[in-house]
């Protein structure tokens, strides 16, 4: 989360180099979600990842779990990127090694910044379509089904491939890694590993230098609870809490406190 | 990189699936068969049987440390893991014909068979050549008699190795090994011994009376079952070792975490020098065995001999696996002493690796032969 994270006021970034390298939970059930679609349509998954030469460590992990190949971005102009950038270099990595892409899967948002922008900015760079905070994912033919809770309503939307899906956190278990999988993840695996220049990228255009936010500050919101202790006579404190929360309660319950029957 | 992803793997699971059951079942002795189905596809039960045959074929560094992680939230689901792949599946592997391999491999590696090993009787345990189970050769089979106690894994198995004699006069030179199918007439699981710790695990006697076991199912030959067993042991101990360090981790990340919370004169007890003496001899001796099993991982994996360092890690790992343990309940104090908290059970589990898989005397026995005839 990002308030869990100490906030490097110099360079105005997350320290994220005091993370434990981990599968981003969300991307983790983007993952999921896509090994079971491959599994079920026959397609080949690809997990892609942008980070330090450590974060190859997740594309084992992926591969471990099922995907056929892994892409690993890594770069150090590449440090200090934006959303905005990191959905550029994205996109150029995608239109040069998936060029025939069907479905692309992301995480709805990071657990360190949790901006929820690369998703739908990848594709807009990619110039496709996109639904976000998705729960589940059908396809039939060139088109994909999809699930959402929204604004409290189920939504089924359908969507014209390719397109990009931002996956949810809830509703699925990821699979466990299984041990014979890590042992060939180890082994003669396809994970290619590219910088800038193999994307043909100006370094300019991306790193800090590339990126146009600015991040002034991080604080965490204060929380508004607080406990309130009520003295006096029964009668006085009923009244009393009657006049503050009647309506917020009755709004909760969704009926009049004063003729529940759980008066 | 791969040690450390096979560690959040094993961890993961043993943390979502064994974690909220792990005090249950010790409470009701019960072994968790809904665990063992999802622990099945995951390789589990092949950790080191090789991929023709349906197993993970992983190092042994890879091995110590899945047992570890189980033992970590559950010693006697880590007793029943190492035990299977160790002792249970390892000697099939290591001595057995191609077409043993293939009949009874796959098998294992799945865990659709759980493996035991049965070895200790009533007149035979550290001195295995004490073995009064007797194996007489009736041409097609060997007909197997006798009584097995204390096997682990002993009330689920169903393809155990049994050891035996086929001439009691020469019980060395006539020793012998053989893989008994639970469904042969005659082979019978007695009750589960009510034991101190591990109490998950059901472990237990295993009596054989006229049971008819296919010469096929020799492993090896006649008179070559001492050397069996003493390799699998080797082996075994280091599986144990590993268990030892998993229990003493849990152990002290108990107490780490109780002593930070547990305030006594209005500051926390870890502010107090007695206290942190403790954390830290903890930390030391865990991180020392941890290595030393590790160490006997990597000369085994290289292809040395190995037994010195299996003993030496078994021994060291379980010794300090009671102590940890056992500051653990007194960093805890009362509380420590409760079923209701973790530390009590850590206490009792921990013992026991002490004891099995060669106790810490004949550990000794072991170091002090190697070094006494590497010295000569």
């Amino acid at each position: 989360m990002a308030s869990e994270l100490p906030w490097d006021p110099k360079t105005r970034t997350l320290r994220r180099d005091l993370a434990e390298g981990m599968m981003n939970p969300a991307c983790k059930q983007a993952l999921e979600l896509a090994l079971g679609l491959g599994q079920k349509e026959g397609a080949q998954v690809t997990a892609i990842t942008m980070g330090p030469p450590m974060a190859e460590e997740i594309l084992r992990e992926a591969i471990a779990m099922g995907a056929h190949r892994g892409l690993l971005i890594t770069d150090p102009a590449l440090a200090g990127s934006d959303t905005y950038a990191t959905s550029f270099t994205l996109a150029r990595a995608i239109e040069i090694f998936c060029p025939d892409f069907d479905l692309i899967l992301t995480g709805c948002h990071t657990t360190d910044s949790e901006t929820a922008q690369v998703g739908p900015q990848l594709a807009e760079e990619l110039g496709i379509a996109s639904a976000a905070y998705v729960d589940e994912v059908t396809v039939e033919g060139g088109t994909a089904r999809l699930r959402r809770v929204s604004d409290g309503f189920l939504e089924t939307l359908e969507i014209d491939l390719p397109c990009l899906v931002t996956v949810n956190t809830t509703n699925r278990s990821p699979r466990y890694v299984p041990l014979s999988g890590l042992e060939d993840a180890f082994g003669e695996v396809n994970i290619l590993s590219v910088g800038v220049a193999d994307l043909g990228i100006d370094p300019a255009l991306v790193g800090a230098d590339g990126s146009p936010t600015r991040i002034v500050d991080v604080t965490a919101p204060r929380s508004g609870k607080e406990n309130v202790v009520l003295t006096g006579a029964p009668k006085k404190i009923v009244e009393e809490l009657l006049e503050r929360f009647e309506s917020r309660i009755s709004g909760l319950i969704r009926q009049d406190i004063r003729k529940s029957d759980a008066r | 990189m791969k040690h450390k992803l096979v560690r959040k793997a094993v961890r993961e699971f043993a943390e979502a699936e064994l974690g909220p059951i792990a005090h249950d079942i010790d409470r009701d002795a019960r072994f968790p068969w809904e665990v063992v189905e999802k622990m099945r596809p995951l390789n589990f039960f092949g950790l080191q049987v090789s991929r023709d045959f349906g197993g993970a074929g992983l190092d042994s560094i890879s091995y110590a440390i899945a047992v570890e992680e189980i033992s970590r939230i559950s010693g006697a689901m880590g007793l029943c893991v190492t035990v299977h792949n160790s002792v249970g599946a390892y000697p099939i592997e290591r001595f057995g014909t191609e077409d043993q391999k293939r009949r009874f491999l796959p098998r294992l590696a799945s865990g659709e068979s759980i493996g035991a090993f049965c070895l200790t009787e009533a007149n035979a345990g550290s001195d295995a050549s004490g073995v009064e189970t007797i194996a007489v050769d009736a041409g097609e089979c060997f007909v197997l008699n006798g009584t097995k106690i204390f096997v682990t894994n002993g009330g689920v198995c169903s393809l155990p190795l049994v050891f035996a004699v086929s001439d009691p006069s020469d019980p060395t030179g006539s020793s012998c090994v053989f893989v008994v199918e639970k469904t042969m007439p005659g082979f019978s699981v007695g009750e589960m011994e009510d034991l101190c710790g591990m109490r998950a695990n059901p472990v237990s006697s295993i009596f054989l009376e006229d049971v008819r076991v296919p010469r096929e199912n020799l492993i090896g030959g006649i008179g070559d079952g001492t050397k069996i067993a003493l390799a699998t042991l080797d082996t075994g101990r280091i599986g144990i070792a590993a268990q030892a360090v998993g229990i003493a981790q849990a152990a002290f990340e108990a107490a780490v975490k109780y002593s930070k919370e547990r305030q006594q004169f209005k500051r926390p007890i870890s502010s107090f020098q007695s206290i942190q003496n403790m954390i830290a001899d903890m930390a030391v001796s865990i991180d020392a065995a941890r290595l030393l099993v590790y160490r006997v991982c990597a000369v085994r994996d290289a292809g040395g001999r190995f037994g010195k360092e299996a003993a030496m890690a078994k021994l060291y790992a379980s010794t300090i696996c009671s102590e940890v343990a056992s500051k653990a309940v007194q960093i805890h104090g009362g509380y420590g002493y409760s079923k209701e908290y973790d530390v009590e059970r850590y206490f009792r589990d921990a013992k026991v690796t002490e004891i099995y898989e060669g106790t810490s005397e004949i550990q000794r026995m072991v170091i002090s032969r190697w070094v006494l005839s590497e010295s000569m």
